[in-house]
């Protein structure tokens, strides 16, 4: 089906976090599978069979993880998929500059400061009060096939 | 508003007419609905409306303010009814029933109808404080109405006043009156008693009088109108649930002499009427059954005519009462050996017959066109004598007037009806199913007692040749409807499980008939099955074989209900038809008709081990009913032990149960048995391998068979003595197409073969097995979490992929602790504690890896904690209280960000999933406080439970938010743990510190109010305990809850109310004010009782104030 055009594509993605190939029986809800060429959280997996007497396939149904746009597959259960790679960093909040960009803590003590904050004005507010507050704040940043974004924020308590 | 008061004055009643009238239109054009809706309701909440109510009836020519009006006064009368003086009532009814009457013949016939319902209900509500007499004198007008002498219209409104005022006085139909149930069920009682047979003769009498002219008539007479509604009225008196005469023949229900077997099944839904022995002179004895065949023969010549059809109201009337009459049974007739019985019951079969015979030809001309109503009430008639007879008794009833019984008829009859069904090839909803499940559930009612009776003592020999020849053909049609839908592509719906479930009933049905002829059906199935193996052998590769594919598939659920039934948590028993009619010298066990099928089916099975044939035969569809099947034959028959059944049969027919001897030796442990679940397991570690991404396919595998197999001791002890279960166990340990498995798959595999320990030879061996079974995994969790770039890869797919493979079968092999194994699985999971901890920190945003992992840990401590001895307790709660506090940890204050709102739904679900197996955890904590199998006692290592689990609830309840507790199970979950905490352990509750205190409360507060009595009560059991251990400490000179329960000054210097006072008020509140479920008051009641003792000066206050 559909998965075969793009399944190395991702390699052109110099430098980014590979994706692995992983049968597409295995992959359950709450997984991540590249549909597109876009990581993707599973909301739904359905299966059928090609015919009474035929195999099964899987229907996946998923969400970009950083555009949340729904996206659709229907893949054989034996045929192998592309799963991404997707990684979860916490930062300490350090600053927030008026560009819209953030300041934040890595481990070894630098500062990384390519990251934007989110665009949607909910998640936005939410940052810029508890940062505003005075709320000791650490963000987990989401990384997968060359992008980043923001997906979570922890109050580890007040600024001493 | 405006109120409508009682006035005498000329002009203003009818200035009150205009408005309702106005008011009536202007609803009815949907002007201003909302004003016009409010003058009307003022009318009907005005007090006395009743003047102004009559003059709009007898004034207004707007027939909905008439309507209006009518509702008025019954609503006004029933609220009033107690201020009311006898005479007013009296007079309130006979108007209506006079309007009623003389207006009968009146346009807006719904206006009469509601004026006559609402002297039905107004005489309902006066009905047990009215003398007789009074009674008689309404009833005597209404009785005169029936009998036609003012007329045709009258007439039919003093039988629809009738009918009206049954429909009140029946339960399920009345209307409310605001009164205790006890006032309907004496109404219902004294209706029953005194005048329900009065009404039934008028009924009967008005229409005998109108039939001749209806008769006699070519076209639609008024009298017609009467007749239907005549027959409406008996058919709703038939109806009835007649109970005066059931209490002391409960019995005998099944009438006298006929249908005696107490224990034969009986469906729910089947309806008798037994209206007991008073009631014989008019149903039986005056020749009304023979009227009403009459009046219908009568009726049918006429539906060519204008006015007639088959399906006009008094056709469709006269049918439903001749099919309510088939129902009748019980003391209405008389104890001469079913004698009556049988002549009412042939009077009218001799009637129905008209309609359904013969078959093929009354099939013909519905399909011609003709309606289908007559067949179809024709098999609930059918449907309807089954049920009230045996079957021998059935089947003769014909023979008195053909040379065949009824059951060759019916077995003639439903071959008609499939035919029609598979020549049609139509969809669900047409008559030819409707006949088709009708009659199937007449044989249902027939042959239920096959199930515990011999067949030749049920049926007479024709009948098992009918069943026999309607099987045969059953099978027949069957498999020609699975080749004919074999390309049918119908997606998503047709698996295994739901096709079955959904044609269960159906293929029970035929079971029951395949087993009324036993011998004839096991060897025309086992024909049909070679017969299509053969095809399946010669045709491989040359032609396309997916017809016969489905046409085994189908074969073999048939065959499964056939020959097993489905055990339902127990084990079943070989079914008795099979026991009993296969009379077999044990030399020769193999010639066995039920061993030749099932051998036959079971070699065709293995071929699916040769790799050439499963490519081109075995499709994943055909295997799934392989493994259905399997599983369900081998809970049966496979190495059954035999003691259990010996049992219940009456052990003196040796004779008649050789059968059955002869089939358990031949599967048994010492036979075939051993070889048999040799070429099963096999089957299974194919399915495992060779089928890679068929989930379901591997479900039924591991779920129904495998996880079937390993319940049974004496099978687990062959299991682990086969070469092929090591194979299996290896696998699973070792190859990777088993890691590709769906992960809950793994689980029930890694269940099933720790479980399977249980048949090895000793204790020491078995923890040996599970060790060696489960070890790798132990230390690949070990050895994963101290990997020193264990952050860097965790979050690969393939790791993560392992990781939570090995997790669920951790998992598994931790729910199936048992206490030979307990030890082994004790040091697995104590070996992978820290490894946990680990796992849980780098895996904290990965919610299925924790929910993973949180479900292991419960699954563990469940299965282990009773047994701990006292150091291992106290380094399991210590891991426990460790793991809660890191999950804490990462998730208090912690806020997802995502645009996507069905993504942030998923992680609110996770964490609820999370919290849900938290309590989960505290709870099997708990339970090491009641139950404790270990040598010495736990607090030796200084651990307190109570302590522990509270301190383990002080962590997890923070996490808990007033939104999480939406969902019902988590709300529940954490209310038993609460309750069942404070109803055990109050003292520890009341040395929490106040932040720990208030948080709880607050929760209970919510509860106090929640919409779930379940919650609510638990609440108030939670109460109670406090509150009495509080009195009770206080007693005895302590300090109880102490200084939770004064009143204390907060931070800001305010005065908070003590948590007892608090409650009281609360519960008081919730007592008085507001809504509650009457399931509640006895506990409420529990709780209320020690709170005020607590609080005795507050109570008082409030009282006085």
């Amino acid at each position: 089906m559909s998965d075969e055009e793009h399944h190395f594509e991702s390699k052109a993605d110099a430098g980014a976090s590979k994706t692995y190939p992983q049968q597409a029986g295995t992959i359950r809800k709450n997984g991540y599978i590249v549909i597109k060429n876009r990581p993707c959280k599973v909301v739904e997996v359905s299966t059928s069979k090609t015919g009474k007497h035929g195999h099964a396939k899987c229907h996946f149904v998923a969400i970009d993880i950083f555009t949340s746009k729904k996206l659709e597959d229907i893949v054989p259960s034996s045929h192998n998929c592309d799963v991404p790679h997707v990684n979860r960093t916490d930062y300490q909040l350090i600053d927030i500059s008026e560009d819209g960009f953030v300041s934040l803590l890595t481990e070894n003590g630098n500062t990384k400061d390519d990251l934007k904050l989110p665009t949607d004005d909910n998640l936005l507010t939410q940052i810029k009060e508890g940062f505003a507050e005075g709320k000791d704040l650490v963000v987990s940043v989401m990384s997968s096939m060359g992008e980043e974004q923001i997906n979570a924020l922890k109050d580890i308590g007040p600024k001493n | 508003m405006q109120g409508f008061t009682p006035n005498t004055d000329f002009s203003e009643l009818h200035s009150t007419m205009r408005a309702i009238e106005l008011a009536s239109n202007s609803i009815q054009m949907q002007i201003s609905p909302a004003a016009s809706e409010a003058i009307i309701l003022s009318l009907g909440q005005s007090s006395q409306p009743y003047k102004t109510c009559q003059f709009i009836l007898e004034n207004s020519l707007v027939a909905t303010a008439r309507f209006q009006a009518a509702a008025a006064i019954r609503e006004a009368a029933i609220r009033e009814w107690g201020f009311l003086n006898a005479d007013d009532k009296r007079s309130l009814i006979s108007f209506c029933l006079c309007y009623a009457m003389q207006h009968a013949s009146s346009p807006d016939s719904y206006v009469q109808a509601k004026v006559s319902s609402v002297a039905a209900q107004l005489m309902k509500r006066g009905w047990l404080e009215v003398v007789a007499a009074e009674k008689e004198t309404l009833f005597y007008q209404v009785n005169q109405a029936i009998l036609g002498i003012h007329g045709v219209d009258v007439q039919f409104a003093g039988i629809k006043f009738l009918e009206s005022l049954v429909s009140e006085f029946s339960p399920s139909t009345s209307s409310a009156m605001g009164l205790p149930r006890e006032f309907h069920e004496q109404c219902r009682r004294s209706l029953e008693r005194d005048y329900m047979k009065t009404f039934y003769q008028w009924t009967q009498e008005a229409a005998s009088s109108v039939t001749n002219r209806i008769i006699e008539s070519d076209s639609v007479v008024p009298e017609v109108k009467v007749c239907t509604a005549a027959l409406d009225l008996m058919l709703q008196i038939l109806n009835w649930d007649f109970r005066s005469n059931t209490s002391d023949t409960k019995i005998n229900v099944f009438s006298a002499g006929v249908g005696q077997d107490g224990d034969s099944f009986r469906r729910p839904e089947c309806h008798l009427v037994q209206p007991g022995s008073d009631w014989r002179d008019v149903l039986i004895l005056s020749g009304h059954v023979g009227w009403l065949l009459s009046l219908y023969a009568a009726l049918r010549p006429k539906f060519t005519y204008e006015g007639y059809w088959l399906d006009c109201p008094i056709a469709v009337s006269a049918r439903k009462l001749i099919v309510q009459f088939c129902s009748l049974t019980g003391t209405v007739f008389l104890s001469d050996d079913g004698k009556m019985h049988e002549r009412h019951l042939l009077q009218l079969l001799s009637g129905i017959l008209e309609w359904v015979d013969p078959p093929d030809a009354v099939s013909k001309a519905i399909e011609n066109g003709k309606s289908d109503s007559e067949m179809i009430d024709g098999c609930r008639a059918i449907l309807a004598i089954a049920n009230v007879t045996t079957p021998c008794v059935f089947d003769n009833l014909l023979k008195s007037m053909r040379a065949i019984g009824t059951l060759t008829f019916l077995s003639m009859w439903m071959s008609e009806v499939i035919k029609v069904l598979i020549t049609r090839n139509t969809e669900d909803g047409t008559w030819s199913w409707e006949a088709r499940d009708i009659l199937l559930d007449t044989w249902t009612a027939l042959l239920m007692p096959i199930n515990t009776i011999t067949v030749n003592d049920l049926l007479p020999s024709e009948g098992i040749k009918a069943a026999a020849n309607l099987f045969g053909f059953i099978v027949e049609c069957e498999l020609r409807m699975a080749s004919a839908s074999a390309f049918n592509d119908e997606g998503d719906s047709d698996y295994l499980r739901a096709s079955i479930s959904a044609m269960d009933e159906r293929l029970s049905s035929y079971a029951l008939i395949a087993r009324a002829s036993i011998d004839v059906t096991i060897p025309l199935l086992t024909h049909v099955f070679s017969e299509r193996v053969t095809r399946l052998n010669q045709g491989r590769g040359i032609i396309d074989l997916t017809e016969t594919m489905e046409e085994l598939y189908s074969l073999m659920l048939i065959i499964g209900h056939v020959i097993a039934d489905e055990g339902e948590g127990e084990m079943p028993l070989v079914p008795n038809a099979i026991q009993t009619q296969f009379v077999v010298n044990s030399v020769e066990a193999d010639k066995h008709p039920v061993i030749l099928l099932s051998s036959t089916i079971i070699k065709f099975a293995e071929q699916c081990l040769n790799p050439e044939m499963r490519d081109s035969v075995f499709s994943p569809r055909l295997m799934e009913s392989i493994i259905w099947f399997l599983a369900r034959w081998s809970s049966t028959y496979l190495m059954s032990s035999d003691g259990i059944g010996e049992k219940i049969l009456d052990s003196g027919h040796h004779y008649e149960h050789s059968s059955k001897k002869v089939l358990l030796s031949f599967f048994g442990e010492h036979n075939q048995g051993r070889v048999i679940l040799d070429i099963i397991v096999r089957i299974s570690l194919i399915t495992l391998t060779s089928y890679p991404g068929e989930k379901d396919l591997q479900g039924l595998t591991c779920y129904m068979l495998l996880h079937s197999l390993v319940q049974q001791r004496h099978i687990c002890v062959q299991l682990v003595a086969l070469n092929s279960w090591h194979e299996l166990a290896n696998a699973f340990s070792t190859e990777k197409t088993l890691f590709l498995l769906d992960i809950s798959h793994q689980r029930s595999l890694a269940q099933t073969l720790v479980r399977s320990a249980s048949g090895v030879r000793n204790s020491e061996e078995s923890s040996q097995y599970v060790r060696n079974l489960m070890g790798h995994i132990a230390t690949y969790i070990v050895e994963m979490s101290s990997k020193s770039n264990l952050k860097n890869v965790a979050q690969q797919p393939d790791i993560l992929l392992s990781v939570s493979c090995m997790l669920e079968r951790l998992r598994g092999a931790a729910s199936a602790s048992e206490p030979r194994t307990q030890k082994a699985i004790y040091e697995l999971g104590f070996s992978v504690m820290n490894p946990i901890l680990v796992l849980l920190e780098v895996y904290k945003h990965e919610s299925a890896v924790v929910y993973l992992l949180l479900k292991f840990v419960v699954d563990w401590v469940d299965g282990q904690i009773t047994y701990l001895e006292a150091q291992e307790t106290a380094a399991v709660v210590n891991f426990c209280m460790r793991l809660l506090q890191l999950y804490s940890s990462h998730n208090i204050g912690k806020i997802s960000l995502s645009l996507s709102s069905s993504l942030l739904s998923e992680a609110q679900t996770d964490k609820y999933k999370d919290l849900r197996a938290l309590l989960q955890l505290l709870s099997s904590l708990c339970s090491k406080d009641m139950i404790d199998f270990s040598s010495d006692s736990i607090e030796a290592q200084g651990t307190n439970i109570s302590q522990v689990v509270y301190f383990g609830l002080h962590i997890v309840t923070p996490l808990i938010s007033m939104d999480l507790l939406k969902y019902p199970k988590l709300c529940h979950d954490y209310f038993s743990l609460l309750s069942h905490l404070l109803e055990v352990y109050p003292e520890t509750f009341a040395q929490l510190n106040s932040e720990a205190f208030n948080h709880i409360l607050g929760t209970l507060d919510f509860g106090l109010h929640h919409q779930d009595v379940d919650v609510v009560s638990k609440c108030l059991r939670a109460l109670q305990a406090l509150a009495s251990y509080h009195y009770k400490e206080t007693g005895n000179g302590n300090i109880g809850l102490g200084a939770h329960a004064m009143g204390l000054k907060d931070s800001s210097g305010e005065v908070q109310e003590g948590l007892l006072s608090r409650f009281l008020r609360s519960l008081l509140q919730l007592l008085f004010f507001e809504d509650y479920s009457s399931d509640l008051i006895s506990v409420a009641a529990d709780a209320l009782l020690p709170l005020i003792l607590c609080e005795k000066g507050l109570y008082q206050v409030n009282d006085s104030s």
